[in-house]
């Protein structure tokens, strides 16, 4: 509001109370969202260590640091973590809390004291899941397939539980925001008007609400079959396995799409403000969210395609996988087009935004293939897929999910990071991701199955680099904790808009914001990326409703302004 | 957090612009919960299906061993006791506090001849051996039903599980229902509902009609086909 | 209204066990079925109030609905269809133990049936 000061106001939401038990009772939506962000870190720190044990264990052939067994469980851990824990809430509920409401001229979320209640709901499931690592072996992979999961060790009791306990934190979130958007929107933010991180936080919570209850009742049916033996999915017991899966993947293939939808919606408002450009084709790029949520509940099955499930419903499901290109292409040209008529401006969070246009796009044309009936027969289990998916989700959630902290880091904190620092780690996070997981496209063509602790000497050369590229990854990820550590005690104060943006939490909140958002609740009268309109909005540096739209001088100005 | 100001009833949150807004949040807030709790029950609906459709002659046979005269008094009584939690809430929209107390408490009674009825049921099943999937070991006479001539058929157990969580869940959530309208009950002897405010009973009978359409599928599945 | 609708509630359900009681064949499953739609379209739109209701909660009822039909019936593409390549077979584990224990039973029979066919899995 207080164009070009960049003092932080006396009174914000971080400083106005102080103690332990404010912090922990707190039904401040911006509180939350930072709480999510300490957890969500630590949940992702252990999983990507567990990474490295993984990778090191490869490193060579034959036993390198771990036996088979101590492997086995490692990625399986790894997997749930990052899944459960990390990445399903990591965009939703850290940037989702702390931006949504804000963006949506909204004081708080539709629920507050709910939202706090599946903060803790959250922590309660991770504890339940971590306690099956010292109760028994969980070894199967994230995936649980029965009858494996229930034939080995009581761990996986405690892990159905947490992932079930973790399932209604999601729930939850995702009804907040689902009528968070419906019923606070400020006056004037028409469903036109809304910033596109909202539209797809939107759709995402759609499939939260629809998909997560179904993995609660697989979960709960999975851990009745281990207890008492009902029969279900026990083949043994007369039970369907493949029965198993359709009730996993009915949830956790709309859940790629929990996991990937925010991504998008970063990377939209990453692309819109850094190119100083309304994002082309809004409408279609808003819509094709909600788009996807609904094809991604179509398509579980091409998850089974070598389970032996009926031959006429992989063929539906085949062609159905196809059709997601569509409105994922939709985005991709899209946000492409907005850079090509912009002024594309290359701060840190650009550079993530623009590593994600190439590593999600590998991550979704490898997708497609692997859509493909036949070809699928013969890259199913593969490196093929672990590079597929984690090109996808770690090439698109997680360096979303870095773009989307270094943008609004200064609004959460109140603190500028070192850009210097910030480029070079992007740099080691896109070169180290790549040369983990690309030669792992190449092994898995040629035939390295996925899970195995041990390989041919053929397939060494590409663990190596493998391996190479995530100690690269993991010093990246590293150093980017290490200077966002530092910005928090030595960092420069933020101004209220150092980016120009032109979305409400940063048009007319301080920085860091208000316990209440705004002093007044703001009316709004314009798109969320209206460059275009720049002569009238610009003249004096306000827009017309007060608001401060040039990037204020932290950085070197960018060259058009 | 900050006290409503001036001249805006007490229940009002300081984030909702007017009571309308915040009823309207809190009712679709309720809608979604309910449209999760459907697509929970559809997983037990979707296994039942699948199985029914693998084995019809099996779960024609088992549904005879279930008492329909138990299941439809039950029925009638999840139907009566939906019917007091929505007479109740005119009652109060009318600003009858006392007509509202009364449904509730009736709502209550049904809830607990319901699960009355069910535990009837379950332990009668338990005695007979009729546990489920791999425990499943009938034994001696079951409602005239020679349940020797039953050890053997193959997947009549995937019908009792089915039978068991499906109905365990569906108690689960009854005994939930009860526990909120007794807390209600609490509520309204304070005379926290008006004419105004009532939005507590309003999302706890939407969760109530919710598990009785549950119940309303479930009979027939089990019970009579 | 709401004594109207719940005495056709009362009917339907006294409808619905007394259809099930008599031999319609292939019918009993839709008409209970049926009923039983009708019953909760009765609870939905009138005890639920749906009909006089914000539309938005109409629509959110009806999303709900439509993901479970999703679920069920792709779900069901695959089991109702379960062998038809004939490079899998529909037989679980049990049914497989089962027919083996059978031909066991038969081989100890007598040497006489050690040379009878195999009985093929039971099928669904």
């Amino acid at each position: 509001m207080h164009a070009s000061s960049a003092a932080a106001p006396a009174v914000h939401y971080l400083n106005n109370e102080k103690t332990i038990r404010s912090w922990l009772t707190t039904v401040d939506h911006k509180r939350i969202g930072m709480m999510y962000l300490v957890a969500v870190s630590l949940a992702f720190l252990a999983g990507g260590i567990l990474a490295l044990l993984v990778r090191t264990e490869l490193a060579a052939p034959g036993e390198t640091i771990m036996g088979p067994d101590a492997y086995n469980q490692t990625f399986t851990l790894h997997a749930v973590l990052m899944v459960f824990a990390f990445i399903i809430p990591a965009i939703p509920a850290v940037m989702g809390n702390f931006v949504l409401p804000i963006q949506l001229g909204a004081k708080d979320v539709a629920f507050p004291r709910l939202n706090l209640a599946s903060f803790y709901i959250y922590l309660i499931g991770a504890v339940i899941a971590l306690t099956a690592v010292v109760v028994g072996r969980v070894d199967g992979g994230w995936t649980f397939y029965a009858p494996y999961s229930t034939s080995v060790g009581n761990g996986i009791l405690f892990i159905t539980m947490g992932v079930f306990v973790m399932g209604f934190s999601s729930i939850l979130t995702g009804l907040n925001f689902i009528v968070t958007v419906h019923k606070m929107r400020a006056p004037g933010l028409t469903w036109t008007r809304l910033p596109l991180f909202v539209w797809s936080i939107y759709a995402t919570s759609i499939v939260q609400v629809l998909a997560t209850p179904v993995i609660g009742i697989t979960m709960l049916l999975l851990f009745l079959e281990k207890l008492l033996g009902i029969g279900i999915f026990d083949p043994a017991l007369g039970g369907d396995p493949v029965l198993f899966q359709h009730f996993f993947w009915f949830y956790s293939h709309p859940a790629v799409y929990i996991m990937i939808l925010p991504a998008f919606g970063v990377i939209s408002d990453l692309m819109g403000t850094f190119s100083r450009n309304r994002v082309q084709g809004y409408k279609f790029v808003a819509l094709s969210s909600v788009a996807i949520a609904f094809l991604g509940f179509l398509v579980w099955g091409h998850h089974m395609f070598v389970s032996g499930q009926s031959a006429v419903s992989s063929i539906v499901f085949s062609l159905i996988t196809y059709l997601i290109g569509i409105p994922t292409g939709v985005k991709v040209i899209n946000w492409v087009l907005t850079m090509y008529r912009g002024s594309v401006w290359l701060q840190t969070p650009m550079l993530y935004a623009l590593m994600f246009l190439i590593t999600f796009s590998i991550g979704g044309f490898t997708g497609i293939m692997l859509g493909v009936l036949a070809i699928d027969v013969h890259l199913h289990d593969t490196y093929f897929v672990v590079a597929h998916f984690h090109y996808v989700m770690m090439g698109g959630n997680v360096i979303a999910a870095l773009g989307g902290l270094h943008y609004w880091w200064p609004k959460m904190t109140g603190k500028m990071y070192n850009e210097t620092a910030g480029r070079i780690a992007a740099a080691l996070v896109f070169i180290g991701f790549n040369l983990t997981f690309f030669p792992q496209f190449i092994m898995g063509s040629r035939g390295m199955p996925r899970r195995y602790y041990d390989y041919l000497p053929e397939f060494e050369i590409y663990h190596q680099l493998s391996t190479m590229g995530s100690y690269i990854l993991g010093i990246g990820l590293f150093m980017i904790l290490g200077y966002l550590l530092v910005s928090l005690f030595k960092g420069r104060v933020a101004p209220a808009n150092p980016w120009g943006a032109l979305t409400l939490e940063w048009t007319h909140t301080t920085t860091p914001p208000d316990p209440h958002n705004f002093h007044h609740t703001p009316v709004v009268t314009r798109g969320p990326y209206d460059y275009h309109l720049a002569p009238e909005l610009f003249a004096d540096g306000h827009s017309g409703d007060g608001a401060n739209v040039s990037p204020e001088s932290v950085h070197r100005s960018p060259s058009e302004a | 957090m900050a006290q409503p100001a001036a001249g805006q009833p007490a229940h009002l949150k300081h984030y909702f612009v007017s009571s309308d807004q915040q009823f309207d949040a809190a009712k679709m807030g309720m809608w979604l919960f309910l449209i999760t709790e459907i697509l929970l029950f559809s997983g037990m609906f979707v296994a039942y299906t699948v199985y029914r459709v693998w084995h019809p002659e099996v779960f024609e046979a088992a549904s005879d061993l279930l008492d329909w005269k138990l299941g439809g008094i039950n029925t009638l009584v999840l139907l009566g006791s939906s019917f007091t939690v929505a007479y109740g809430i005119q009652r109060i929209q009318r600003g009858d506090r006392k007509g509202l107390i009364i449904n509730l408490l009736l709502t209550l009674l049904c809830a607990a001849i319901f699960m009355g009825i069910k535990y009837v049921e379950y332990s009668g099943k338990f005695e007979a051996g009729i546990f489920p999937g791999g425990n499943f070991a009938p034994v001696g006479d079951y409602h005239g039903h020679d349940m020797a001539n039953y050890a053997d058929i193959l997947f009549l157990p995937q019908f009792f599980s089915i039978y068991f969580v499906m109905t365990g869940i569906h108690g689960f959530h009854v005994l939930v229902g009860m526990g909120v309208f007794t807390w209600l009950v609490i509520r309204s002897f304070k005379g926290d509902f008006s004419p105004e405010y009532y939005t507590p009973i309003e999302l706890t009978g939407l969760y109530w009609h919710l598990v009785d359409i549950i119940w309303i599928f479930l009979f027939p599945l089990l019970y009579l086909i | 209204m709401l004594v109207t609708v719940f005495g056709s509630l009362i009917f339907l359900t006294i409808l619905t066990v007394v259809s099930s009681r008599l031999d319609l064949g292939a019918f009993n499953v839709p008409l209970a079925m049926l009923i039983a739609t009708t019953k909760a379209a009765l609870v939905v739109g009138f005890f639920m109030a749906l009909k006089y209701d914000n539309r938005v909660n109409s629509l959110v009822f009806a999303v709900g609905a439509l993901f479970v039909i999703v679920f069920l019936s792709f779900t069901l593409l695959d089991t109702a269809f379960r062998g038809d390549l004939p490079n899998t077979t529909k037989g679980t584990i049990m049914e497989m133990d089962a027919a083996e224990a059978a031909l066991q039973a038969r081989q100890d029979a007598g040497p006489g049936a050690a040379v009878a066919p195999v009985p093929p899995p039971a099928t669904h």
